[in-house]
């Protein structure tokens, strides 16, 4: 009984130690200063002034996605505007697209997706999201269009009257440079991953160093489980000690800045860098790579510094700090509960119940996945491990995505909030049409993934979205006759 | 005395946007009372597009971001000014 116990434990701080010192610094780091940097620098006005109720309905859709993007990381931001949109402003239809694109492709849960399972999935996800996301806000929006029509008379002087406000140029150039700094970090190509230059550093012991993290977090290759290795070990460290300034430095931040300010940033900075770089313990020592990631990021930080010293203001460091922090606080600790419960949850679960499940693409797996999805709650980027887990499992990258889009979009919690602003009819409704799409959405990746033409995708996704067309087409007409007759 | 109502669910923007203005009324040693609403129907009634929102004798002055404390305290003595004229 202990032993089990102890298995349990083992399996969940080595998923832990091998989340932190492998997938998480490289991408996830730089995504949350670029939320933060989102969040404080992007004027909302520029994003939020396309979303007035004259605005036509080619735009105010797309922007809706777009502000789902960009605008929105946590709850705090979604609900408001969620509101907004839906009460004052360009109506159900364009709302519900920001309700669905909003956790499913803002830059953390991309690059997140991305870093951990795959681009591959990031990018369907990104896609899928986005199609289906306009799709079912129209759909809503036809159904209910005649209660749309009572909100109307509301004025929409929230939206009207904003002024065409920009961004500033200095604040655009920085949030890419922070867009390079991830992608110089992330992207798996030869100019990047190559090894320019070996050195050796004469630390004696580091092979003994290696030798002895196997032993405390054994793993087994072929069960899709990962070690920790020395430059992993050096990293949790360096993790550990950009929580404690940061948490000095930045938590304070509007108090100003303080010496902790500036050291957590070096820090993060230093991590980065070491991340980027390729280690292999010898047995004369350490031997350091330097490849094009790490001289992609220096340069990257380099012009970073160079941006913030001379062309952002003080406010705006102060709110870019800030809103990261606050991302990294809210979010991190979930996750790294979620990322230990996931270590111990595998254990439990035998591949042959998934396998047997979603091991293949069907639509029972499919269907599986989006309700597994509805019913459980994760919090934010927990579903990535997760999905993770379920893959390494044998579960097939169909079903994996019909998980994906549900469960972020859909929770007890999700529906119930909205359903207090849009009502439960509505609510409920949009529930059904996110089943329903997102068990699509798995059923034609997997048949992409089991090698089915693209063209004969593009033909299924043709038909479905030509049936749904002509129904709409056919219930909007229906509609129109009494409201005819009205008139 | 200014009656001042916080906006938002209690995430740590709204902590920090009460607190900042706590210090501030602090700091201006004016009498004010601090209402925070989590209320989301209650929030919606106000023209705010996202939280946290600072409303001064039911004037949304700021929204969507946490501001310093010295444009707090402009608001303040602002609205001071405003709520002694008809007087």
């Amino acid at each position: 009984m202990a032993d089990f116990a102890l298995g349990l434990l083992r399996g969940g701080l080595s998923n832990l130690a091998a989340y932190l010192a492998a997938h998480v610094l490289l991408c996830l780091l730089p995504a949350f200063y670029i939320a933060g940097a989102m969040t404080a620098l992007i004027p909302k006005e520029s994003v939020t002034r396309f979303l007035g109720r004259n605005t036509p309905r080619f735009i105010s859709y797309p922007a809706a996605a777009l502000a789902g993007s960009v605008l929105a990381v946590c709850s705090c931001t979604i609900v408001p505007l969620f509101a907004g949109i839906y009460k004052k402003g360009a109506g159900l239809g364009p709302a519900i697209t920001f309700l669905f694109f909003a956790p499913a492709a803002n830059i953390l849960a991309l690059v997140y997706t991305g870093g951990v399972i795959g681009p591959d999935l990031a990018f369907a996800r990104l896609f899928l999201s986005l199609a289906f996301g306009i799709g079912i806000g129209m759909i809503m929006a036809l159904i209910f269009r005649r209660e749309d029509v009572a909100h109307d008379r509301e004025t929409d002087a929230l939206f009207a009257n904003q002024s065409k406000k920009g961004m500033r140029r200095a604040a655009l150039l920085f949030l890419l440079v922070l867009v390079a700094l991830l992608l110089s970090g992330t992207l798996k190509v030869g100019l990047l991953t190559d090894t320019y230059a070996r050195l050796t550093l004469p630390l004696s012991g580091a092979d003994r160093f290696q030798d002895f993290l196997s032993r405390l977090v054994p793993y087994d290759a072929s069960k899709g489980e990962e070690g920790v290795t020395a430059q992993g070990a050096i990293l949790i460290g360096l993790l550990a000690l950009i929580g404690l300034t940061a948490w000095k430095g930045l938590e304070n931040v509007f108090d100003g800045f303080t010496g902790w300010t500036w050291a957590s940033l070096g820090l993060v900075a230093a991590t980065l860098l070491v991340a980027a770089l390729g280690m292999t313990p010898r047995a004369g020592g350490l031997e350091v790579g330097l490849t094009g990631k790490f001289f992609g990021v220096f340069l990257a930080l380099g012009v970073l510094a160079i941006l913030l010293k001379t062309q952002l203001s003080q406010d705006e460091v102060r709110d870019w700090l800030w809103e990261s922090w606050r991302f990294v606080k809210q979010i991190f600790p979930l996750l790294i509960l979620g990322v230990f419960g996931v270590g111990i949850i595998r254990q439990l679960i035998r591949p042959e119940w998934i396998e047997s499940l979603a091991g293949q693409n069907t639509l029972p797996g499919n269907v599986a996945g989006v309700v597994f999805g509805v019913f459980m709650y994760f919090p934010t980027l927990v579903e990535v491990p997760i999905a993770n887990m379920f893959l390494s499992l044998g579960m097939h990258r169909g079903p994996l995505l019909a998980y994906l889009m549900a469960d972020p979009e859909l929770s007890l919690q999700s529906i119930l909030i909205v359903s207090t602003i849009i009502g439960r009819l509505k609510a409920w409704t949009y529930v059904g049409w996110v089943a329903l799409f997102s068990t699509l959405a798995g059923l034609i990746y997997g048949a992409w993934v089991d090698g089915t033409g693209l063209g004969l995708i593009v033909l299924y996704l043709a038909v479905f979205l030509g049936i749904l067309a002509l129904t709409l087409w056919w219930m909007g007409k229906r509609n129109a006759i009494p409201e005819a007759a009205k008139a | 005395m200014l009656k001042i109502k916080v906006l938002g669910p209690g995430c740590s923007n709204c902590q920090k946007l009460a607190y900042l203005t706590q210090r501030a009324i602090t700091h201006l040693s004016i009498e004010a009372e601090i209402e925070k609403i989590t209320d989301y129907a209650e929030i919606t009634k106000y023209p705010i597009l996202s939280t946290p929102g600072l409303v001064i004798d039911e004037q949304l002055v700021c929204a969507g971001r946490v501001p310093s404390e010295a444009e707090i305290t402009t608001w303040l003595v602002n609205a001071l000014e405003q709520s002694d004229q008809p007087a």
